[in-house]
């Protein structure tokens, strides 16, 4: 599915990716963990296609492109899904029609004609039940005035329409109280399918008792410096992150 | 063919020419006199008037123009699709001229009238050129002199119109250099209600000059909405005026959105001058390519406990020139004031302008003014966000825009006319927007 070798990106000259190694197959769920600054969010941003970073080094494939030739929306029409650590708020734009232009992007991509309004609202209803939102949200401004659960929820709701191949969460768990983080896990698992591949970005071992993941990396300064399983993560919510600090690169999964 | 700086003189003869409007009138005639005498003196503003800073009409002032329409054709089905609005009271005005054979004013309700001006200047006697300024403006003047067509709109007491009205001007195009003086004036009696949309379109892309002055008189808890879509050629100077006075407890809702014209120079103007009036200024410009637009705007709060409203928004492309400048003046006795005014401008070009102006001018203690005024670029979060979701960037930054935009018109009220505003406006944008 995914698969990045030795990538280095910066940011206005400074280097903040620093040789990641990292390789996802299809049905597997990865876990990065690590500390505040570590580059979490750079990863998932230079995965997604957002401008304004330099790749200096190395490659990245999913499903034998080369993604980082593609631009963001490519990647999105071909399966590629980062939910936001800080989702933006778009007065003007309406929840419901940026879903529907969603997923109609990417239906054009497979070659499938646009929904029809009925066929439409009967899908966006019961993804609305499976994040627990209400459907007055669907008219709101996209994130106008949520709550920062509603929106990570939001989040959600866009992943679970446009149904991805690969997921990444960045920081889905922050911020969230345990009934919505249970809402945000289950509407995640809901979607784990062995032809899916989920990357988790967190900060807390918290999320993984509700998405218990294949496999846990940690990131730091720009390089994951140890992987392992789940068990990982329980050593990381004992010891915190300093023991790993400066150690050298561990084995990628 | 005359050009409009030596058009005073000649004006002293066409006033006393019988085929103006209203030309036997004798109360008209002192007005017209009166627009002559400021004509003579002042002119044409001049750039060096703060109000006209950023404007210049040198280009204006180099064009020949003609003041007599050939006979044009345009025919029903024609006018049926420039309309806006399909369910209305509809009077069409074609190349300057009132034309009866498109307007369908028929079986109008009770205590309504729809006149052109020249059979509704009787019922407008007392309130003709009682909201304008023509010593400020030189527009004023001429337009006071040469008007010489336009719609006249009254509404008894108590009167709810029960369809909108819509004032279709359409220039088709046959006269080049045409100048056209439409003077329209709408008079609500108390507690009545109605609403108006004044609609310029071109057929071509001919040169052409409109000055127009819209004259509203509301009286005490008189209710108007009132909207204007210019969407003139990109070759028309566009100058106009809209002025109204608000008895107590009126309430004018007004929104002005500007996207067509080379120049197009507005003045919105309203005086609150009972308790509990209450105005909702708003307006919208798009400009594009080398266009300049100008927005003008003036509240007067006059008298105590009256309330303003008002949000322009601009989003501005190309080499184009944009420019708000928007007045509020709490007069002295204006206790209780409350008033906002906001003024948010998208440049969407590195070789675009825009001039933002608030003045606020305030006499009392006791008031409320809340005023801002921003310029931003897309938001480059808001545009990586869209991507990230499979929005190719032509439609995310289209869908921006005109989210940016379309809070001006969710202000609207009647859902017919946001709707069909929205729609032109989505037009507008590269790949129509949402
Ligand atoms: N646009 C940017 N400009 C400059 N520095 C940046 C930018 N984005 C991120 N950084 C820096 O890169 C480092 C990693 O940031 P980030 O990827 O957000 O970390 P994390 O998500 O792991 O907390 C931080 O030191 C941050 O300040
Ligand atoms: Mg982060």
């Amino acid at each position: 599915m995914l698969e990045i070798k030795n990538l280095h990106a910066s940011v206005d000259g400074k280097e903040i990716l620093r040789g990641i190694n990292l390789t996802v197959n299809a049905g597997e769920v990865h876990a990065i963990m690590g500390p505040n600054g570590a580059g979490k969010s750079t990863l998932s941003n230079v995965l997604a296609g957002r401008d304004g970073y330099e790749i200096t080094q190395g490659t990245v494939t999913y499903k034998g492109e080369k993604l980082l030739e593609l631009k963001a929306e490519e990647r999105a029409q071909r399966g590629v899904f980062l939910a936001f650590q800080y989702p933006v708020e778009i007065p003007g734009v309406s929840n419901i029609y940026l879903l529907k232009a969603a997923l109609n992007a990417v239906r054009k991509y497979q070659g499938l004609d646009d929904l029809d309004a009925i066929d439409f609202l009967t899908l966006v209803r019961s993804k609305l039940e499976l994040v627990k939102m209400d459907e007055e949200f669907l008219h709101r401004g996209v994130n106008e005035g949520f709550s920062g659960g509603e929106k990570k929820r939001n989040e959600i709701l866009q992943m679970a329409l446009l149904e991805p191949s690969l997921a990444i969460l960045d920081e889905t768990d922050s911020g969230l109280d345990i009934d919505a983080m249970k809402t945000v896990s289950d509407g995640v698992n809901a979607l784990r399918s062995s032809d899916r591949s989920i990357v988790m970005i967190t900060h807390y071992q918290r999320l993984l008792d509700y998405i218990v993941p294949d496999f846990v990396h940690v990131l730091s300064n720009g390089q994951i410096v140890k992987s392992g399983d789940k068990e990982l993560a329980k050593e990381l919510e004992a010891k915190g992150y300093s023991w790993i600090h400066g150690a050298p690169e561990g084995q990628t999964a | 063919m005359k050009q409009l700086t030596e058009l005073a003189t000649p004006f002293a003869s066409i006033a006393e020419n019988k085929q103006l409007v209203g030309a036997d009138l004798v109360w008209l005639n002192d007005l017209r006199l009166q627009a002559l005498n400021e004509f003579d003196q002042n002119g044409l503003p001049a750039k060096k008037q703060e109000d006209w800073k950023y404007t210049s009409l040198w280009a204006l002032t180099q064009q020949e123009f003609s003041h007599n329409a050939e006979t044009s054709k345009l025919s029903t089905s024609q006018c049926e699709q420039l309309a806006l609005l399909k369910e209305c009271y509809r009077v069409v005005i074609v190349d300057g001229v009132f034309s009866e054979l498109h307007s369908q004013i028929e079986g109008l309700q009770k205590g309504l009238t729809i006149n052109s001006l020249s059979s509704g200047l009787d019922h407008v006697q007392s309130h003709l050129g009682q909201q304008i300024d023509i010593e400020k403006s030189g527009f004023n003047a001429l337009n006071t002199l040469l008007m010489n067509d336009g719609v006249v709109i009254t509404v008894d007491k108590n009167i709810k119109v029960s369809k909108s009205i819509e004032i279709l001007v359409v220039n088709t195009g046959k006269t080049d250099n045409l100048a056209t003086h439409l003077r329209h004036v709408i008079v609500l009696d108390e507690k009545s209600e109605a609403t108006v949309i004044e609609h310029y379109v071109a057929l071509t892309e001919a040169t052409s000059f409109t000055n127009v002055v819209t004259e509203v008189v509301l009286a005490e808890n008189a209710e108007l909405n009132h909207y204007k879509l210019q969407q003139e050629s990109l070759n028309t100077t566009h100058i106009a005026t809209l002025a109204a006075k608000q008895a107590a407890g009126s309430q004018w809702k007004t929104n002005s959105i500007s996207l067509g014209a080379k120049l197009a120079r507005n003045d919105v103007h309203t005086q609150l001058l009972g308790e509990q009036a209450h105005v909702v200024m708003d307006g919208l410009y798009l400009p594009i390519n080398e266009q300049h637009v100008d927005f003008h705007t003036r509240i007067d709060h006059v008298v105590p406990n009256t309330t303003s409203d008002e949000l322009f928004k601009g989003v501005i492309d190309d080499k184009a020139h944009g420019v708000f400048n928007g007045k509020v003046i709490v007069h002295k006795d204006a206790q209780k004031t409350d008033s906002n005014q906001q003024n948010h401008n998208l440049l969407l070009s590195r070789s675009c302008e825009i001039d933002s102006k608030p003045e606020l001018e305030i006499y009392a203690d006791d008031v409320k003014c809340a005023h801002g005024s921003t310029v931003g670029q897309m938001n480059e979060d808001h545009l990586f966000f869209l991507r990230s979701r499979g929005l190719d960037e032509v439609s995310a930054r289209s869908l921006l825009t005109y989210a940016f935009a379309v809070e001006v018109l969710e202000r609207i009220p009647a859902k017919d006319i946001r709707e069909a505003l929205s729609a032109v406006i989505e037009e507008r944008l590269p790949q129509g927007g949402k």
